[in-house]
């Protein structure tokens, strides 16, 4: 059995597999802003990725630094097969929690 | 509407964050900060609320780093009052004894793990200082949750005995004063023995 994710994770796992090459902390952080919908703190990020990659999900490299980032490097994430193998069984157990019910719910249709 | 290209947050903000990042994510993530600081945060709020931003970020980073610390620094304290609120003795000098190792041990522990994640003495002793303060507060909460629950005479009595209820409030605040001494020494065996061993590893 895979890694057990939680939703930040997933949020955070999900943004590295949309950015694809562009995978690095800052694009991370705007990704997962927009898709939550909400502002989350760059440091929450950059615990979930620190915490990723030491349990094998995700693998960094460095990459070059530009003129706005006073030289310092990015770091560029990409998914490891274990992080693929999670994120699949996170969505197969919530597609298997909502089987048969339809979505979204509304009180009276089936619903006391 | 103004432009970031060249604006820089906080000195001292940024100082802080780059001392408690971990060796290895020192130059990327407070790049990251930067970059969104100076193309995102500044054009669009200014460079006044741009400064806060970067303050609240930085804080967020300083909180991660301390809250476990202070929970089991904390912890430590309320189950110490708990104690003596509700198994009086008059011979508190066992208690004593073990709470000062016990808090000793964990201002150590602190203060090492930060300076040893980091590569940086002063992380150890800013990560230190901060946690007993936070620890501070939750002590003060949790020994008042305790009077709340539990304020029979024999309670109050017992607390009066041990030191009184206003010690319980001000004691963890002082905790301060060690965690320099206590942070200052393990700080700089963690810093040391960092440097020390990456370049072991590097040769």
């Amino acid at each position: 059995m895979a890694e057990v994710l939680g939703a930040f994770e997933q949020a955070v796992l999900l943004a590295v597999v949309r950015l694809r090459d562009g995978a690095y902390g800052r694009a991370i952080l705007k990704e997962v802003q927009s898709r939550l919908d909400r502002d989350v703190a760059a440091g929450a990020v950059h615990a979930t990725l620190e915490r990723l990659e030491r349990k094998g999900l995700v693998a960094s490299r460095l990459g070059s630094g530009t003129p706005v980032r006073a030289g310092r490097p990015r770091r560029y994430y990409r998914l490891q097969p274990a992080g693929i193998r999670a994120l699949n069984e996170a969505r197969e157990a919530v597609d298997t929690l909502w089987a048969g019910l339809k979505w979204p719910l509304i009180k009276g249709r089936g619903i006391a | 509407m103004t432009t970031g290209g060249d604006a820089r947050p906080p000195r001292w903000a940024e100082g802080v964050l780059r001392s408690m990042l971990a060796s290895e994510h020192r130059d990327n993530v407070s790049g990251d900060l930067l970059e969104e600081y100076r193309t995102t945060i500044v054009p669009a709020r200014g460079p006044s609320a741009a400064d806060r931003w970067y303050r609240r970020q930085v804080a967020g980073f300083v909180w991660r780093a301390t809250w476990p610390w202070a929970l089991l620094f904390s912890g430590a304290f309320v189950v110490r009052q708990a104690f003596d609120f509700f198994v009086p003795t008059h011979d508190f000098y066992f208690r004593s004894l073990l709470t000062t190792y016990t808090a000793v041990a964990l201002l150590a522990a602190t203060s090492l793990w930060s300076a040893w994640r980091s590569g940086s003495f002063v992380a150890g002793v800013l990560v230190t200082v901060v946690m007993t303060q936070i620890a501070a507060v939750l002590s003060v909460l949790g020994v008042s949750l305790l009077l709340a629950i539990w304020h029979d005479s024999a309670t109050m009595k017992a607390a009066a005995d041990s030191g009184g209820v206003a010690e319980a409030y001000v004691l963890p605040f002082m905790a301060v004063i060690p965690a320099l001494i206590v942070g200052t020494v393990a700080g700089a065996i963690g810093s040391v023995s960092r440097r020390l061993f990456s370049a072991g590893t590097a040769r």
